[in-house]
């Protein structure tokens, strides 16, 4: 019953999503495109906003998916990119001088280390000292805020950003390769660990023994899975992912740092995760509708649309989520044993 | 028994977590001081007391041009910063009240407050002690009271101003304002002002503006929604981009910079304060800004405070107008500045009104 329904949305998904790619290639390459309202709807740079407001977004669920799964709670997830922000801009600050890509990439595995830390801390708070999760992931969030407020140089620049990289064939299409196959590295990046987490969550054996952690960890343990080390390496995997949405406001969105830049970023991607019901697929889906309405919003303000008030406008995003979430409800079920702390049975017993 | 120890630990770095945060405000603002000369100048009973909007006083914006207003008067009347002046940082902008009220305490005669956020928390410290002078930047008086100036200024003008030469570097017809949101009246007027000041110029030149969506706290410190925003404007033919918005507008104005053509097809303006020495990052595409003089009409009411204990009482305007074009200068045509130059002196005359607020 259950795979039934998740069957039977995945198909209306994909058949809206066809719909809209019709509509934008209609719109964007016919006199179509002469209608105002069309143009807000399916224009280019609706869908290149989209995209780009989408991926600290996506990375960011991600992040709450490997950590959720394995029974970790995980509302740190901002502190973590705002950590992994700040780490990227110090690692491309101080590299200023070396060939731009080497620091870019050097600023992406810095902030990939300094998620990772986070992810440990919080594991280490959550696993070995017993910790309420909710206060350890708090803890992550103010100590960010506090760190990188205090630590900041406003007069270092990063020199430089990651630039598009147009894929060979697949960007001559019209429209669409402009929007999907024009995009800098760590956009396309974040689109292939959607797939490559769920394939791991859902075919390996890794992604097995995660689950059961996070849905039963007992079982788990008594069939010889190692519960609290498999649950400190996911958090820092998720760290890690984190650190990378970071990393892309840094090195490839903004370009420099400020203080407090995830703006509530990680908690639109817990409630992108949850409105995607801990799926990869679901998680992106959520992120690109959270995008869009953002995107949206700016269109009607750029067209100058005043006959709807900019606060209705501003408010289409918590009612898409809001009637989403209502609408799905029953559905979507978090992991069983999320947030419950394992004792490791060795030994007694 | 090893566990215990590293509970401890743990209880220390978590201590350490929270001291640095709090950590925030215990930086000095670096201001230009010169040493204060205690001696020379006339001992004074004037105590100033600033309280900043939510953020940090050395934040390049309002905060650090009010702070240093404070300072150079300070300094001009020999006060000792900590003892005759100094600043508290707001966190939260439920401590507004709060904040005030510890300078009221602790007897300080002149109090700052910076920003629009903090009006209704200064009026009602001004009504609850008449005795002492406060000073509410960006924070307009609908009613006046005796010992409360609110510090305006003519955003409308140095928005105008803006546009109008963006609308003179224009190429394609289409100039952008990425504005932090309408619930801030001056954010508003810059705006509006951008808006009137390029149809002057050309009147059928297409303006596409946009406000954050969030809510203030969100709205001027968000540079990734400023910057995907400014792209957006550029994705849709905008050659001149206006970022209006604190850290918000900050991320536009860094996205332009880094646009393909930054400088020469493309430019963007900034906001506030001359964002030239206060944004490097923007350096490549940023041709002026529309400045507010805070400093020196902080300086101003100060010094007729302390000089004849007179209390300004109402409004009073300072300064608004455009920034020097720094590396820009040789490259913006003479007849351009020309114009902007008679703009700007029929705005101040007032032989020309912006219309905003019409």
């Amino acid at each position: 019953m259950m795979q039934r329904t998740l069957r039977i949305t995945s198909y209306v998904a994909i058949l809206l999503v066809l719909l809209f790619v019709l509509m934008t290639l209609l719109v964007n390459l016919t006199p179509l495109g002469e209608n105002r309202w069309l143009r807000i709807f399916f224009s280019v740079s609706a869908l290149n906003f989209t995209l780009r407001a989408s991926v600290p977004l996506i990375l960011g669920a991600l992040c709450g998916i490997l950590c959720e799964r394995t029974g970790i709670v995980n509302i740190g997830i901002e502190g973590m990119m705002l950590a992994g922000a700040f780490a990227a801009f110090v690692a491309k600050t101080s590299t200023n001088d070396w060939p731009l890509t080497a620091s870019l990439i050097f600023g992406v595995l810095v902030a990939l280390l300094v998620g990772g830390l986070m992810g440990l801390l919080h594991a280490t708070f959550a696993i070995r000292y017993r910790m309420d999760q909710i206060i350890s992931g708090t803890v992550l969030i103010i100590l960010a805020g506090g760190i990188s407020a205090y630590l900041f140089d406003r007069d270092a620049v990063a020199q430089g950003k990651f630039g598009a990289i147009a894929i060979p064939g697949l960007s001559q299409i019209p429209v669409l390769g402009e929007v999907l196959f024009t995009n800098p590295p760590l956009t396309y990046l974040a689109l292939l660990l959607v797939v490559v987490i769920h394939v791991g969550l859902f075919s390996t054996r890794w992604g097995l023994r995660s689950r059961a952690c996070g849905e039963h960890p007992r079982a788990a343990d008594t069939v010889g899975i190692n519960v609290n080390r498999l649950r400190y390496m996911n958090t820092v995997l998720g760290g890690m992912l984190a650190g990378l949405a970071g990393g892309f406001l840094v090195l490839e969105a903004v370009g420099q740092f400020q203080e407090g830049m995830t703006a509530g970023r990680g908690f639109i991607a817990l409630a992108a995760m949850i409105f995607g019901n801990w799926m990869p697929f679901g998680a992106m889906s959520a992120a690109l509708l959270f995008g869009y309405t953002q995107a949206l919003q700016n269109e009607l303000l750029l067209a100058g649309v005043t006959s709807v008030p900019r606060q209705f406008v501003s408010m289409i995003p918590y009612l898409v989520t809001i009637i989403a979430v209502c609408g799905f409800v029953g559905r979507v079920r978090p992991p069983a044993a999320e947030g419950q702390v394992y004792e490791q049975e060795s030994g007694s017993e | 028994m090893q566990t215990k120890q590293h509970s401890i630990l743990l209880s220390l770095a978590l201590l350490a977590a929270l001291i640095l945060s709090a950590c925030t405000a215990a930086a000095p603002a670096a201001a230009p001081t010169a040493v204060p000369q205690a001696t020379a100048a006339p001992t004074s009973s004037v105590k100033i007391g600033l309280v900043t909007d939510v953020g940090r006083v050395n934040d390049r914006s309002f905060n650090q041009s009010a702070w240093e207003g404070v300072v150079q008067a300070a300094t001009a009347l020999g006060l000792q910063e900590g003892d005759g002046y100094k600043y508290i940082e707001t966190q939260d902008s439920k401590d507004y009240a709060d904040n005030i009220q510890q300078f009221i305490d602790a007897d300080f005669n002149v109090i700052v407050t910076v920003g629009f956020a903090l009006g209704e928390a200064t009026i009602a410290a001004a009504k609850a002690n008449p005795e002492i002078y406060f000073i509410g930047v960006d924070q307009f008086q609908g009613e006046t009271l005796p010992n409360l100036t609110g510090l305006v200024f003519y955003e409308d003008r140095s928005g105008f101003l803006a546009g109008a030469l963006a609308a003179q570097l224009s190429k394609t017809g289409t100039i952008a304002s990425v504005l932090g949101t309408d619930l801030v009246p001056p954010v508003v007027a810059f705006g509006q002002g951008f808006e009137l000041g390029a149809k002057y110029i050309n009147p059928n030149i297409q303006v596409i503006s946009t406000y954050h969506p969030g809510e203030i706290s969100q709205a001027f410190t968000d540079p990734e929604w400023g910057a995907a925003t400014a792209k957006q404007a550029l994705d849709q033919g905008a050659d001149v981009i206006f970022g209006a918005g604190g850290i918000t507008g900050n991320g536009a104005l860094q996205e332009v910079a880094t646009a393909p053509g930054a400088g020469t097809d493309v430019f963007c303006i900034g906001v506030d304060t001359d964002q030239w020495e206060t944004l490097p990052a923007a350096h490549p595409c940023l041709v002026s800004s529309a400045m507010k003089l805070i400093t020196p009409a902080v300086v101003e009411l100060i010094n007729t405070y302390s000089a004849d204990s007179k209390m300004t009482a109402g409004n009073y305007f300072g300064g608004a107008g455009l920034a020097p074009f720094h590396d820009f200068d040789a490259k913006i045509p003479q007849e351009v500045k020309d114009k902007l130059k008679e703009i700007a002196t029929a705005l101040e005359s007032g032989s020309l009104a912006t219309g905003y607020g019409q």
